[in-house]
């Protein structure tokens, strides 16, 4: 299946969205702060709204033309669209959800049915069938706006910040979830985000996007190691720690340069240099080193240590240099320490992703 | 402590008098009237003509009601600036017309000399004083607020579900038949009983296009205003009847209508 091109002009508010994009099978990220038209784009994609000027072209199917007037509506572009709030519809239940698009087309029931289950199932959501939508959780709704999507068999699909809407608990987990389903398929999906968190999923394939314009692109670690505007640059405050990665008999273990043995997410990284990234929410503080499930600790002296809001950040300096977030309220649980304090930093080794340099 | 405020009691007073002045003549008619002279008003011929006729009309003049007014709502709520506000005042003008003027203007569109009369004649149709321009009249006066209340009803559907469908590949007429319409089902029941409950009252408007005549176009409304000069007392018992009949409907469109929202 070949990809997405598209160059679209539409006049926003603030300033004009330009858009330069192509999006191959895989996920591509769209990352940009709130406002930088990441929504409008995806609609002016799936046909909801119409460019000035461009061209949008799907596979070999022209969608959209400005010179040759050609303006496909929504529901012959064959795009699937999650929205943020899901737009799942509140009066049927997720079967009925699910069969929806299908239902429209001249299928015989049995067949929509069969199709149905075998999605359902897919996505590990067989037992929410006859449930109505809005007694779901946040990340059951998101499970059941995807299962509709893709059994329309979409040849694109529009991702709007999938994980916004959820509460930060659920968040991990649909992330690993969705980084599972998308990873099988080979659509070309867009995927929209303002969060750095979710690009740490989805990291081959970046692109940034500010005041309607396409500002970088690249792999989530070009992004990190040569940020080329604030925004980027803010979000590289992310932990990276360098090293490398070994194999001792069947284990892989991440050494770093500084000599600390760490746990993370080995899949599919290759023995030799690589970079450790984890997020500075992710990492919590101790004054005693904790005992309990595989994580990475590592002891260190405060350094600098900012309060932002209900935030404190902290700069632990030891054979590496880590930023950790915590919240004012556990900072003031610990005594509110200053700089020259001894203490132990402490991640989960999922939360720890792990890339070849 | 924390003594009522003045503005406080002087709002329960208004309410408190409006109650009142709602209440005091629905008590009065009531009153007037007995369940066993109902029972004998009901078993008359004259009075079960006029029901039937009320009833009747009511409910043919409801398909037509909905057939042309629901694409009209669903159509207006689709549009914003000034085109909306320019169909909007469009409705209104039924609204802000005197009832009686109503009945006058329909019959210098559709009577005998009226606008559309040579036409009218040439198929052979009269419209005036028959049953069909009590319809008539029922539609001119109700659709309009059966529109504007059904508007707000589509307004409150959100249109991210729409575009959803859309792009599940539905086309907008799907879209509005398989997710618009059932959001506002509820809604839409209760505004039927509504526009029924408004037909059944209308006055004005039938007795100058339609008439008054028993057994033709004679609704209960009517048929009150015949009977208040000959026999008050029937007046009285037929005005109970009806009011008992809105009552039932007001109650069916409580216990249907949603709660707060179309969703």
């Amino acid at each position: 299946m070949s990809g997405l091109d598209c160059r679209v002009q539409y006049p926003l508010a603030q300033y004009e969205l330009a858009v330069d994009l192509s999006v191959k099978p895989g996920v591509t990220v769209l990352l940009g702060p709130n406002g930088a038209g990441k929504t409008s784009l995806l609609r002016l994609l799936a046909g909801l709204a119409k460019p000035r000027a461009g061209r949008i072209k799907l596979g070999d199917r022209l969608l959209f033309d400005a010179h040759k007037k050609i303006d496909l509506p929504p529901e012959q572009r064959r795009i699937g669209m999650v929205f943020q709030d899901l737009a799942l519809f509140p009066h049927l239940n997720v079967r009925q959800n699910t069969a929806f698009g299908l239902s429209l087309r001249r299928l015989a029931k049995s067949a929509i049915n069969q199709q149905v289950e075998t999605m359902l199932d897919r996505l590990g959501i067989s037992q929410l069938a006859e449930r109505r939508v809005t007694t779901l959780s946040g990340g059951e709704r998101q499970k059941v706006a995807l299962a509709r999507t893709l059994i329309t068999d979409p040849h694109l699909l529009l991702l709007d910040e999938p994980t916004a809407a959820l509460d930060p608990s659920a968040r991990g987990a649909i992330r690993r979830w969705l980084h599972q389903i998308l990873g099988e398929l080979q659509i070309p999906t867009l995927l929209v985000t303002h969060d750095a968190e979710e690009v740490a999923w989805f990291r081959k394939r970046v692109a940034v996007i500010e005041k309607g314009q396409i500002v970088q692109r690249g792999s989530y670690h070009q992004l990190l190691r040569e940020p080329q505007s604030d925004f980027v640059a803010r979000f590289a405050g992310i932990n990276l720690i360098n090293g490398e990665l070994r194999e001792q008999g069947n284990e892989k273990i991440f050494l770093s340069s500084g000599g600390s043995q760490l746990q993370g997410i080995f899949e599919g990284v290759l023995p030799g240099p690589a970079t450790l990234a984890v997020a500075p929410w992710e990492v919590a503080l101790f004054a005693v080193p904790p005992g309990g499930s595989p994580q990475n600790v590592i002891p260190g002296r405060v350094i600098e240590r900012i309060v932002l809001g209900d935030r404190v950040r902290v700069t632990l300096l030891s054979t590496e240099k880590l930023v950790a977030e915590i919240s004012l309220k556990a900072w003031q649980q610990m005594g509110e320490f200053g700089v020259g304090t001894e203490l132990y930093a402490v991640f989960k080794t999922r939360e720890a992703r792990v890339m070849n340099t | 402590m924390n003594r009522p405020r003045l503005f406080t009691l002087m709002l329960a007073l208004a309410g408190l008098l409006l109650a009142l002045l709602i209440l005091l003549p629905i008590i009065a008619l009531l009153l007037a009237s007995s369940p066993g002279a109902l029972l004998q008003l009901i078993l008359r011929s004259e009075v079960q003509q006029a029901l039937w006729i009320t009833l009747l009309t009511s409910l043919l003049a409801l398909p037509p009601i909905f057939l042309l007014g629901l694409p009209a709502a669903y159509g207006l709520s689709r549009i914003n600036g000034k085109l909306r506000r320019i169909l909007e005042t469009l409705l209104e003008l039924p609204m802000v017309m005197p009832p009686v003027v109503a009945g006058l203007a329909l019959l210098l569109a559709f009577g005998r000399r009226g606008l559309l009369g040579g036409f009218l004649a040439d198929i052979g149709l009269q419209i005036p004083f028959t049953l069909l321009a009590v319809v008539i009249a029922i539609l001119f006066v109700v659709t309009p607020y059966f529109v504007r209340r059904c508007t707000l009803l589509f307004d409150g559907v959100d249109r991210k579900l729409e575009d959803a469908a859309l792009l599940l590949g539905a086309s907008p007429f799907q879209t509005f038949m398989r997710i618009s319409l059932p959001l506002v089902r509820r809604g839409l029941a209760a505004e039927a009983i509504m526009t029924l409950a408004q037909g059944i009252g209308l006055f004005g408007t039938i007795i100058l296009f339609a008439g008054n005549l028993p057994g033709r176009t004679q609704t209960l409304s009517l048929a009150i205003y015949t009977a208040f000069e000959s026999d008050p007392q029937q007046a009285f018992s037929l005005g109970a009847l009806l009011l008992l009949i809105s009552l039932l409907l007001l109650t069916a469109v409580k216990w249907i209508a949603p709660q707060e929202s179309t969703q």
